[in-house]
């Protein structure tokens, strides 16, 4: 399989503190990554210097084989990389459709595209989330589920090949989770995408990744199946401490 | 002829022909009646009371300075406290030509547009590298700068005496036609406004600038070139608005930088978008009319407590109508800078 994303030596510092500190890794297409860590692991900032909100201090990213570590971030959007955010950041002030119509209508290959092509996807990607019946809700009065499948839908109708799925499950309820987990899973097949996926809640990063990537520190410690994840030491140790009841 | 009141229609009725005008409420939103009503308002006025001409021209003026400055507060995210600095440049431009190079009124609205898109453009980079406060305080103090210059430089720019001798618009007819000439070509200049920014608030565009007026860093993620929208639409609304200073030059025939460039006449705009609603293009003109009027009114009977009670009623509308009046009719409605999208499963 192809390499779709490949991260070399990426640091990144903030003043003192290195967030980051020299983390390679590479997702094949169609792969699903789960990328783990405690809390300050340097998950977050990762996925931010790959989609190009903060700028790399050191090292390459190349996505498709081209170096996109000096891109801003609509262009590498445009390349095919979207992403969802840990806290729900949909456009609290626009409808649901006209959120999913932005990106409709800036995403990959949308170019001379109409407002009312872009309409017509946007409202397939609402549909397929479940919410084309609140497409004239402003989005400040959906429910955090609703604002989290908003998101996903915004993220699609970019047409993406790699998608960046942070923290999607924070603050659902276990039914709601369940039910997103099975949404993310269709829209991979659906939609054909690669997915890099940051979660927390194991059985569903256990279930959904084929690798996992761990971080702790800003440093990688571990790297594999979630079996050999399971089973490592360094894993076992960075979650649970060191010592006899780790 | 028969003219028939229905309970959502007038219908009149002549040699077997049958006209019909809706009446009701959604019908009365037709720009057509409010631009007849612009047109007819002067025309009735001098013929009652031409005195009343020049307050319709600053009317006008007020509303055409606010509208693309709706534009600027839509496509940058941030709101602009120093629009009077591009009507000083594009002012001074045209007075600096006219007197000394004695160029025509068509040949200074030129020059002055690309002065104002220039300067517009190259100040365009303050949307991008400040924001919140630092962007207020930097564009409030613009046109103070402009103002001290204009002291400065007082061989150029005559300091607060202001450039004499700029040639007129309009010449020759007579004090009151000239008036209403002027008020007509005030008010082509704000419907022009209206209708382009207008145009572009319900385009494909507004989709991106409303993305960035609520996430920057969210619309650039998605794809937006927030950058590009960002000097763009600063760019555009700073010429616009330099027009509006170039059309004060030759109306006055003189150009004082300090009667535009202090925080009283930006107080003046700010009271136009307050009393006409954030971001509202058509209640801009509303805005326009009702402080040009009030204005008016405080000065006849106020006379100097004036400049004190124009900020007090803009304190007490920033309380009382967060939306403005033209707000209050549409706090129904979501924003009105969006194009319309009716889908259907």
């Amino acid at each position: 399989m192809a390499e779709v994303l490949k991260v070399m030596n990426v640091t990144k510092n903030f003043g003192g503190l290195t967030a980051v500190d020299n983390v390679s890794f590479s997702i094949n297409e169609g792969e699903t990554l789960g990328l783990m860590g405690p809390n300050g692991a340097g998950k977050t900032t990762l996925v931010n210097m790959i989609c190009g909100s903060y700028a790399v201090d050191s090292g390459k990213i190349e996505f498709r084989g081209k170096d996109i570590a000096k891109l801003p971030p609509h262009k590498r959007c445009k390349l095919g990389m979207s992403r969802t955010y840990q806290i729900a950041r949909p456009f609290l002030e626009l409808t649901t459709l006209n959120s999913v119509v932005v990106a409709s209508y800036c995403g990959k290959d949308m170019s001379n595209r109409s407002l009312m092509d872009a309409a017509s996807y946007a409202s397939y990607c609402l549909e397929f989330v479940g919410l084309f019946s609140r497409r004239n809700i402003l989005a400040h009065d959906l429910s955090l589920y609703e604002m989290r499948m908003l998101e996903l839908a915004r993220a699609i109708a970019t047409r993406p090949k790699l998608l960046f799925i942070d923290e999607a499950m924070a603050g659902l309820n276990p039914a709601e989770s369940l039910h997103a987990v099975k949404l993310i899973m269709r829209a991979k097949e659906h939609f054909d995408l690669t997915i890099l996926w940051i979660e927390h809640v194991m059985s569903i990063i256990m279930e959904a990744a084929e690798r996992i990537l761990v971080l702790h520190y800003g440093q990688k410690i571990a790297e594999g199946t979630p079996e050999e994840i399971v089973n490592n030491k360094s894993v076992i140790e960075a979650y649970l401490g060191g010592g006899e009841y780790a | 002829m028969d003219l028939e009141v229905k309970r959502d229609r007038l219908v009149f009725r002549a040699r077997g022909n049958k006209w019909e005008w809706g009446i009701e409420p959604r019908y009365w939103r037709n720009p057509l009646i409010y631009v007849s009503l612009l047109i007819i308002f002067p025309v009735v006025m001098y013929f009652v009371y031409p005195s009343l001409l020049a307050t319709i021209i600053e009317a006008n003026l007020l509303a055409a300075i606010a509208i693309p400055l709706a534009l600027m507060s839509v496509g940058t995210g941030r709101m602009n406290f120093g629009p009077q600095f591009y009507i000083g440049v594009g002012g001074y431009t045209a007075a600096l030509l006219s007197i000394h190079c004695g160029l025509s009124p068509g040949l200074t609205l030129i020059v002055a547009a690309l002065v104002g898109l220039a300067f517009g453009f190259a100040m365009s980079p303050l949307s991008i590298l400040s924001g919140g406060l630092y962007y207020t305080l930097l564009t409030l103090l613009f046109p103070l700068v402009f103002l001290e210059i204009t002291f400065i430089y007082t061989d150029i720019f005559k300091g607060d005496v202001g450039l004499f001798g700029v040639a007129p618009l309009v010449s020759g007819f007579g004090f009151s036609v000239n008036q209403l000439i002027f008020t007509f070509a005030s008010l082509a200049m704000m419907l022009i406004y209206l209708y382009i920014i207008d145009k572009v608030l319900r385009s494909r565009y507004a989709v991106e600038m409303a993305a960035i007026n609520d996430d920057e860093e969210v619309a650039n993620g998605i794809g937006v070139n927030v950058n590009k929208i960002k000097m763009i639409s600063f760019a555009i609304p700073a010429m616009m608005i330099a027009i509006i200073g170039w059309f004060y030059a030759h109306y006055y025939g003189t150009f004082a930088g300090i009667t535009f460039l202090p925080l009283t006449f930006m107080l003046k705009i700010l009271m136009v978008i307050m009393i006409g609603g954030r971001i509202q293009v058509y209640g801009n003109v509303i805005g326009g009319y009702f402080i040009a009027f009030l204005e008016l009114l405080l000065i006849r009977t106020a006379g100097d407590m004036s400049p004190v009670l124009f900020p007090v009623i803009l304190l007490v509308l920033l309380l009382t109508l967060r939306e403005g009046l033209f707000g209050l009719y549409r706090k129904r409605h979501y924003r009105e800078y969006m194009p319309t999208l009716h889908v259907r499963r």
